[in-house]
């Protein structure tokens, strides 16, 4: 096994520059205000190449969650959560929800971006529940 | 401009399979039988027996994705006029639409993967089709990662919504362990109740073991040709492919956007639309369906997108209408991925040909067509690329 690693594109960089400074920043398109994930050369919706790194608000909802009750990777020992959030500001990403779980469904529950680590001390953007 | 019309332009003359089961034990016991262009060799040869034709009447060849072009006709000793390479639904496809344009009249889809003995990962560090969808590696840094995992997150989504439970989706994997018991190169015979299935260890919960495919080496080989020459030259009654249908969703496929917030549907619906109309039968026609089945819950996401029950009535359709042998709609009839043997797609192919010829034995479904005549419909939505074939007499 192995630990996990990010994909490098030279567009996720500045992604990862700003996930290590606590402060997630994602593009937004300069002409239609698309926010982009992943991050990428242009527009999906407008195909304009011009865009803004911007810092996300943090807020979102949960859209779903699984329980990994599997061993993929040596810094993810289960059993671990993975959330997928749709951000305040349109993108649907995944992560992991810190802290207290809800009781029953999780979906459509409120949380907010709290940088945390995997088990070998990366740093993540993940989430814990909004008040 | 529409599409051209490719109903009933090429006909199944000829089915071939490596022994799945005979290699599986040998593969257990720590052997290699072969790697995947010698499982390849081994369908091919069953399917040039089966169509009852030589090698020279081969005019066309179609590889899958683990195989290289050149080399496997280099094996095969084929030289064709026409050629590629292609996923089993996008084989049958293209060899429809070189036959209609009169590139080749014969093709030769085959497929080997040795992916068992070669222990390949479809999970972890090494997660294999990551070079194809981004979505499969590019969330690794959370731990997310496996296409069942994938799969896990999208059926959460879509049980919370519609009321689907862990139960219902264990009808699934009973039904096709039902119909892999009646099926003499099935891997996994032994039925299963529910019980059992609730039993088993979550892999990614809400998914269970018995929800995952199996791993194993084979190979397959569909014999294609021109439906006019078919009647002529094959042994058996060409099995013609009535109607084909694709439509696939990109935008967001990372981000997990059409699957989890549409469940594929606007692909399915749109792939249904073209191959339905195609074909000029429904739903309602159909003896049975085969589903690509790499993790048990696509089968209640095709059941309603390609309206075979009403939206979000899926669990109740499979628990009382019934998914098995003798119910509503029997799903993957031979034991699909989660019980027969795991050839991405293309032994679903072969199962369809053997139900429309009534090859099936005791786990042969009946005619619903007039006279007597019967049509499978196959579907497969991999990364959001939906794809559908109807096959019949």
């Amino acid at each position: 096994m192995a630990n996990s690693a990010a994909v490098l594109s030279m567009y996720d960089e500045p992604m990862w520059e700003s996930i290590r400074a606590h402060d997630w920043h994602l593009q937004q398109c300069d002409d239609c205000s698309e926010w982009r994930y992943p991050p990428g050369p242009c527009c999906p919706k407008c195909l304009s190449p011009r865009s803004t790194w911007r810092p996300l608000s943090g807020r979102g909802e949960i859209a779903s969650w699984v329980v990994f009750h599997r061993q993929y990777f040596d810094n993810w020992p289960p059993p671990y959560n993975v959330v997928a959030v749709k951000l305040a500001e349109g993108p649907l990403v995944i992560s992991n929800l810190t802290g207290p779980e809800p009781e029953g469904s999780w979906i459509g529950r409120p949380v907010e971006v709290a940088y945390g680590t995997d088990a070998a001390g990366t740093l993540l953007p993940q989430m814990r529940l909004a008040e | 401009m529409t599409a051209r019309d490719l109903a009933r332009v090429g006909a199944v003359i000829g089915v071939g399979e490596s022994d799945y089961v005979g290699d599986h034990a040998r593969v257990r016991a720590g052997e290699k039988p072969a790697d995947s262009y010698g499982y390849a060799a081994d369908a091919f040869r069953a399917a040039l027996a089966d169509a009852g034709i030589g090698r020279d009447e081969i005019d066309g060849l179609i590889v899958g994705p683990t195989l290289a072009y050149e080399r496997t006709g280099e094996i095969l000793g084929i030289n064709p006029r026409w050629g590629g390479q292609a996923d089993a639904m996008l084989a049958v496809i293209e060899a429809c639409m070189a036959i209609r344009s009169g590139l080749a009249e014969v093709v030769a889809l085959v497929y080997g993967n040795d992916q068992r003995s070669a222990a390949i990962q479809y999970g972890g560090p090494e997660a294999m089709g990551g070079n194809m969808f981004l979505s499969y590696v590019y969330h690794a840094p959370w731990g997310f990662t496996s296409q069942g995992a994938l799969y896990a997150m999208m059926f959460r989504r879509f049980g919370e919504l519609t009321g689907c439970t862990e139960r219902d989706l264990g009808e699934v994997a009973v039904a096709q362990r039902h119909a892999a018991s009646l099926n003499p190169h099935a891997l996994m015979r032994k039925p299963i109740t529910i019980e059992d299935y609730m039993a088993a260890r979550y892999i990614c919960e809400p998914l269970r073991l018995f929800d995952y495919c199996l791993i194993n080496d084979g190979g397959v080989v569909l014999i294609i040709a021109e439906a006019e020459r078919a009647r002529k030259m094959a042994r058996k009654a060409p099995v013609l492919i009535h109607g084909v249908g694709r439509s696939d969703l990109n935008r967001g496929a990372t981000s997990l956007e059409p699957r989890l917030l549409e469940f594929y549907r606007p692909a399915q619906e749109a792939c249904a639309a073209q191959v339905y109309a195609m074909a000029g039968v429904g739903p309602e026609d159909m003896s049975a369906l085969q589903i690509y089945d790499s993790f048990s819950c696509h089968v209640p996401f095709a059941l309603e997108g390609y309206g075979y029950c009403r939206p979000g009535d899926v669990g109740r359709f499979m628990r009382e209408d019934g998914i098995g042998l003798g119910g509503r709609i029997p799903v993957n009839t031979g034991g699909g991925h989660l019980s027969e043997s795991y050839m991405q797609g293309w032994a679903h192919q072969v199962e369809a040909v053997r139900q429309v010829r009534g090859e099936c034995g005791a786990r042969q479904v009946a005619a619903r067509g007039a006279g007597d005549s019967r049509f499978v419909h196959y579907n497969s939505d991999v990364a959001g690329k939906a794809v559908s074939i109807i096959y019949g007499s």
